[in-house]
């Protein structure tokens, strides 16, 4: 019976899901719209029922599942973008030739996987949650199957994800031969207890779940897929991966590193220190050229993996909280640039950067949106991003006091914030700056305007009263013995 | 009356706030509650002005919030003398500024938003008393600039080639840049102090000489930036030629103060070994910016860029005052800071008021102004008559007191550097004189006589407001230099003349070595 307490969440959403399968038998096409909205507010239901749900010490499944702080923490996370993402699926349903509920339904299959991956204590639970959110978003991905550039994307992320998953479970091949676990626990017990280097295997083992983990979170040198998949991808999935995927991959990393591995934290500290710093500069260098708005996105995401392995990088209390703070704003801040794109392209049918030209007097509230989300990713105050940048940025100076070679990380870290103000800015001079050539307003949805409202407050509210998502976050990072 | 200060910060973004919620298409109404919120700011800083108390040398009217105890941050407000002096030019100029505001017809809910979040960032800053919120403050006034550039900015063609969006773009990675340089040094602060508390860290803590080794030029050149020290400087004429007039106002009225207040109030105080270390590149940088900007400002033709020009060359005074290290150096800079703030702002206002009608404000196609702007002519000779230090006017004052303390210090570089300042005064009043005599005096050219002057008391009011503070503060210099020579003797140079180890026998926690807090 605990067992079914600790995975409800994930129950309610595999139901619902199998559930909206049958209701669209009975659908008739044009409410297909409408299926979306009920689905949403579904989630957003479920968001709420989550905080009625008490964090448990004890581990489920034989220890493959935790129904901790963090994974709490997570779990929200993720049922918050599942909420807005199929908001957005249902305003961009029109666009879906065929199989409209079939694509909630993945969002939320999809979501399951995360809701699992939130909890994962093991890595064949891992590998098995990995696989349900990848499996789905190589279909997801390619849902507009008439558009070459959406095939692209999806045969993209199934040829790189498909490799990266052989790498994954190769390594944990490694571990398992080499340790005899596959607990993160008992792998941190052993470990800490044995006292010795760990073995080449061992070490050649970890690499390779770190590959697989660095391609969910588009880190260097496994980030090439990430604009090719964001700009070709249907605008909602883009949103998705943007938000939920990357947290999902960020998670992961957080409870393979700090729960598993730390012990041998010496091993991994400088290579994720090193590849924090290349994903920096590539992420915000490469998306100084762009002219499509979500090829730019995918840059972008690029870029704030890097600042949050920063955090992950300092090995501190301080970074772990400040990666799970820096995902928690990321995800308002995305889903409104998210839903402001959807309602812009829906009107223009482009999603070319001058296609945004003169947004601000075409639509006050999606200029602003728009505008304030770039703001929010480039880390001005008063808007959540500030702060989330600051945290980062502490948890490094902080590691910089014992360890020097943190200040050139804090360097890189400070070079690449010029660097995305520029671009982001870009976006910002086409909405306020520039005149659009159609200057006829833009018309939006009434639940379009709701949840652009949600997120806007949410990231100024974020940015001006921390305390409340600081708090959440350092509770939900306490799990892991860090100082 | 604790609140009083924190309601006079905050008024401004609040009153931003109201306008960003409740939509409103009647301009008047707009104006009016920016008008507002500004006014009661600046009458509140001058109630706080008043009933400052003049014989206590540390922080007055503190109030403070707990806002994130895991960091041990607070939003708390407080004045000493220096920052006092400050906020009262803020008052000032955001509320001469809102006055000015009136050419404004396009998008004014917008523009009001912007300039009034500008308001309480920059305020925001010289009055907290926290780590945290001084940058948060800091970063705040930085974005607002880039869309009333980018938006209600002008900049006519010229040599340059440059559009307003380039300017305006270029001062925002410029600041930004600096800022985050400076958050570099201040994380290492906090990390080696321990906390957040800007007044514990200056009397209680000592950091580690290696820390004020490093920290201090992060701070010196992450602020520099913005205090447009040489050879960071080229952000800031191109800034205000294509910024609307109460921007510039803003802009190189008290914006660009954040600077060199964030070098007093923090580097100097916080740092003062490191600040020892560097003071003598600073004082020769002071004099690039003197001399360098000066010769410039000589050979600029735009009205705009003339001003730009002597504003970078005048922050060169204030650093030059600063490097000094000594009280009479450090209250000089403060009190030009004051002045020239004012000044500035005022040139500027005057220029957008001529700039609004004729559309040009090159110096050579101008002639004659004065006579059919009497009343901006007048001011406009005073403005110049300040800005190149006549007795009387603030600038005056204070420009004594710099040349007086960086001669008083004593060394070699030190006595080059102040013969270079005064002989930067000459090249002022050059180039000064020669644009005012151009465009306001000689032979009045007959496309100007459409021209109409300032008649009614609400449009002399602002120009009349700035000059006076002006002259108050020039005849009676005391009024200001009381309070700041106290506050920079006590908070900031008594630091600056102890050593490391009569401080550690001295104060309770102190010696610090670099542990994590």
């Amino acid at each position: 019976m605990m067992g079914l307490y600790a995975i409800q969440l994930e129950c309610l959403v595999a139901t619902w899901g199998i559930v909206l399968l049958l209701v669209d038998a009975f659908t008739p096409i044009p409410n297909k719209r409408l299926v979306g909205y009920l689905a949403a507010g579904f989630v957003a239901v479920a968001l709420l029922y989550s905080f009625a749900i008490q964090p448990i010490d004890e581990p489920f499944f034989h220890g493959m599942f935790r129904l901790d702080p963090f994974a709490l923490y997570f779990k929200r996370l993720f049922l918050l973008a599942l909420a807005v993402v199929l908001l957005m699926a249902a305003e961009f349903s029109p666009r879906l030739e065929s199989g409209v509920v079939e694509f909630y339904a993945l969002l939320m299959f999809c979501a399951v996987g995360m809701l699992l991956i939130a909890s994962v204590n093991d890595f064949i639970l891992l590998f098995v949650s990995l696989e349900l959110v990848t499996i789905t978003f190589y279909v997801l991905a390619s849902y507009l199957r008439r558009q070459l550039p959406s095939l692209e994307a999806g045969t993209k992320y199934l040829i790189l994800g498909a490799l990266s998953s052989g790498f994954t479970v190769y390594g944990i091949a490694y571990i398992f031969g080499t340790t005899g676990t596959t607990n993160f626990t008992t792998l941190n017990a052993q470990l800490s207890a044995s006292n010795v280097q760990p073995t080449a295997a061992f070490t050649f083992g970890m690499l390779l779940v770190l590959t697989g983990l660095g391609f969910k979170i588009a880190s260097v040198p496994f980030q090439v897929w990430a604009p090719d998949v964001y700009q070709g991808a249907p605008t909602p999935v883009t949103a998705f991966l943007a938000v939920g995927s990357k947290a999902a991959g960020f998670a992961l990393l957080l409870r393979v590193l700090y729960a598993g591995l730390l012990p041998v934290s010496m091993v991994w500290n400088a290579l994720i220190a090193v590849l924090a710093g290349a994903t920096l500069l590539y992420g915000n260098l490469g998306a100084i050229p762009q002219r499509n708005i979500k090829r730019l996105m995918g840059y972008s995401s690029i870029g704030h993996a890097g600042y949050m392995l920063m955090g992950v990088a300092a090995v501190n209390a301080l970074g772990a909280g400040a990666v799970l703070f820096y995902l928690g704003q990321y995800a308002f801040t995305n889903l409104c640039a998210f839903l402001a794109i959807v309602a812009v392209t829906a009107a223009t049918g482009s999603d070319e950067i001058p296609s945004f030209s003169g947004l601000g007097k075409r639509s006050p509230i999606l200029g602003l949106a728009l505008f304030l989300s770039m703001m929010s990713l480039a880390g001005i105050p008063p808007l959540s991003g500030f702060f989330g940048k600051f945290q980062l940025f502490a948890a490094v100076v902080q590691r910089a006091q014992t360890d020097r070679f943190y200040y050139v990380l804090a360097a890189i870290g400070a070079a690449a914030v010029v660097i995305s103000l520029y671009f982001y800015l870009g976006v910002g001079r086409a909405i306020y700056l520039q005149e659009a050539e159609d200057a006829s307003p833009i018309a939006i949805s009434k639940p379009m305007r709701f949840g652009l409202y949600v997120c806007m407050a949410a990231m100024i509210g974020i940015g001006i009263f921390q305390r409340p998502l600081v708090h959440a976050s350092i509770m939900a990072a306490k799990i892991f013995p860090l100082r | 009356m604790e609140a009083l200060l924190t309601i006079a910060v905050l008024l401004p973004l609040i009153a931003a706030f109201v306008l960003f919620m409740f939509p409103s298409k009647n301009p008047k109404a707009i104006r009016a509650l920016a008008l507002f919120a500004t006014g009661v700011s600046l009458l509140i800083t001058l109630t706080l002005f008043a009933s400052f108390d003049r014989t206590k040398s540390g922080y007055q009217f503190v109030h403070s919030i707990p806002w994130l105890p895991s960091y041990g941050c607070s939003l708390k407000f407080g004045v000493d003398g220096i920052s006092m002096t400050l906020l009262l030019l803020v008052g000032f100029i955001s509320f001469c500024g809102t006055l000015i505001s009136s050419e404004i017809h396009d998008r004014e809910k917008e523009y009001y938003i912007l300039f009034l979040t500008l308001t309480t960032g920059i305020s925001g800053t010289f009055a907290t008393m926290d780590l945290f919120f001084f940058y948060f403050f800091y970063e705040l006034a930085v974005i607002p600039m880039y869309l009333l550039i980018g938006m209600w900015g002008s900049l006519p063609p010229g040599k340059h080639g440059r559009t307003k969006e380039y300017a305006t773009m270029k001062l925002t990675l410029y600041l930004t840049a600096g800022a985050v340089l400076a958050l570099i040094g201040l994380l290492g602060i906090y990390f080696v102090g321990g906390t957040l508390d800007i007044e514990r860290l200056q009397h209680n803590i000592w950091l580690a000489r290696g820390t004020q080794m490093w920290a201090f030029p992060c701070l010196l050149f992450g602020f520099g930036f913005l205090a447009s020290l040489w050879p960071f400087h080229t952000w800031s004429p191109l800034g205000y030629a294509a910024a609307p007039t109460a921007a510039s106002m803003m802009h190189a009225g008290v914006l660009k103060k954040l600077g060199a207040y964030g070098i007093i109030r923090l580097a100097l105080p916080l740092l003062p070994e490191g600040a020892r270390h560097w003071a003598n590149l600073l004082a020769i940088l002071a004099c690039f910016n003197i001399l360098y900007a000066g010769w410039t400002a000589l050979t600029q033709k735009d009205w705009k860029f003339v001003i730009g020009y002597s504003s970078v060359s005048h922050m060169g005074y204030v650093l030059l005052g600063i490097a000094t290290l000594n009280v009479v150096g450090v209250t000089g800079a403060v009190l030009l800071m004051f002045a020239h703030g004012v000044m500035a702002a005022l040139t500027f206002a005057l220029i957008g008021f001529f700039y609004h009608q004729t559309h040009n404000r090159y110096v050579p196609d101008l002639s004659g102004l004065a006579r059919k702007i009497p009343f901006i002519g007048v001011c406009m000779v005073m403005a110049v008559m300040a800005s190149s230090g006549l007795p009387g006017f603030a600038n005056f004052a204070s420009e004594v007191l710099v040349f007086l303390g960086s001669w008083q210090q004593g060394t070699a570089v030190f006595r080059v550097a102040t013969i270079c300042a005064v002989w930067g005064i000459v090249v002022t009043a050059t180039y000064m004189l020669r644009a005012v005599r151009t465009s306001f005096f000689g032979p009045f050219d007959e496309k100007w006589s459409m021209l109409k002057d300032a008649v009614t008391f609400r449009q002399k009011f602002p120009y009349a407001l700035l000059l006076a503070a002006l002259l108050t503060v020039g005849f009676c210099p005391r009024l200001l230099t009381d309070i700041i020579k106290q506050s920079v003797a006590t908070s900031v140079v008594s630091r600056l003349s102890t050593s490391a180890e009569t401080k550690a026998a001295s104060t309770d926690t102190v010696y610090n070595t670099g542990a994590t807090p």
